[in-house]
């Protein structure tokens, strides 16, 4: 059967260093904590180093479309391939790729491919339609994340511990020595994630008060 | 803090007090049904009320730095928005990792303004 590749690329741009992007993209724990509208539960059946086989399940904000199903991903270079299959049985292949730009920003580019057969061509709209939508909400939600990872980083917090002068009740020092931030997966979790269980999320609606960063 | 039991001094926290910023009105914080966040000079202050008194805490969670106070407190208690992990209300005890507790931070009430000390 001939087939056809629907495609669809979508950017932007982030005030933090690419690897601030990448930890993001690799904390699969956040999927059912920061989307906790569109995921209701994940799990880590297998995971190495740089790459990591993850089973979602939950809804895309368009539509309410229910999306479940397992997905590969990894690095090659400073691009992270990802071959996601759905529950319908496509095969969603996905490339981001992270550019270093001046003043520790970055920019993201995403290609979101499907084959399909040729016929299914007329769809392609509405596949990108579907896809630019799910990067533009999901992009929304992990902005804020990553600028404020990135913010008490340079405020000197260290995982599983926070912020010396806070916890310490010291005062603030007038200035903070932080290292470069680097991308050391796979990311320590502590929760259920990797469990048969996995990890669901705690409510499926709430009073959200925001970020005030 | 009781609010029952705040201050209604004229003046504004001075001498040995001068560690402590003004953080809030209670009118705000009624105003943002009675829990709020805010950056204070590096701090992340998550302020509310409980049981009839004002606490404030540390809003940087001690797993990866998520919002503690993000979503609006149920049963008692914080989730935060990153990860989940869950903060007590009452002390501020982490429930889901009970060695990492968040800190407290003194405040004080005057005249209808909330102020907390940074350092104390």
């Amino acid at each position: 059967m001939k087939t056809y590749t629907m495609k669809l690329e979508c950017e932007g741009e982030m005030d933090c260093p690419k690897e601030v992007v990448m930890w993001n993209y690799y904390d699969h724990e956040h999927l059912v904590g920061t989307h906790f509208t569109y995921y209701k539960k994940a799990r880590v059946l297998a995971e190495r180093d740089d790459w990591a086989l993850v089973y979602r399940s939950g809804n895309m904000p368009i539509f309410g479309i229910p999306i479940s199903g397992m997905g590969l991903q990894f690095m090659e270079g400073n691009v992270m391939k990802t071959f996601h299959k759905d529950s319908i049985g496509f095969l969603l292949e996905q490339e981001t790729h992270f550019f270093d730009l001046p003043n520790d920003r970055s920019k993201v580019k995403v290609i979101y491919k499907i084959n399909v057969p040729k016929f299914m061509k007329l769809f392609e709209p509405l596949f990108q339609k579907m896809f630019q939508s799910w990067f533009k909400n999901v992009w929304a939600e992990d902005a804020p994340m990553r600028l404020r990872r990135w913010k008490v980083y340079k405020l000197g917090f260290k995982d599983f511990k926070g912020i010396d002068y806070i916890n310490k009740k010291l005062p603030k020092p007038e200035k903070i020595n932080y290292p470069t931030y680097e991308f050391t997966p796979p990311i320590p979790v502590f929760s259920d994630i990797k469990q048969p269980e996995g990890m669901e999320r705690p409510f499926a609606s709430s009073v959200q008060l925001g970020y005030n960063d | 803090m009781s609010l029952e039991t705040t201050e209604t001094l004229n003046t504004k926290p001075e001498g040995h007090e001068k560690n402590l910023k003004l953080l809030a009105t209670v009118d705000e914080l009624q105003q943002k049904g009675w829990q709020l966040t805010k950056w204070v000079d590096g701090h992340d202050i998550l302020l509310y009320k409980y049981e009839g008194d004002v606490k404030a805490i540390s809003n940087v969670c001690r797993h990866f730095g998520g919002p503690v106070g993000y979503h609006k407190a149920r049963g008692g208690k914080f989730t935060c928005l990153w990860h989940n992990w869950e903060y007590s209300c009452k002390d501020s005890t982490c429930l889901t990792h009970p060695g990492l507790p968040l800190r407290q931070y003194e405040l004080k009430i005057q005249n209808n303004e909330i102020y907390i000390n940074l350092e104390g």
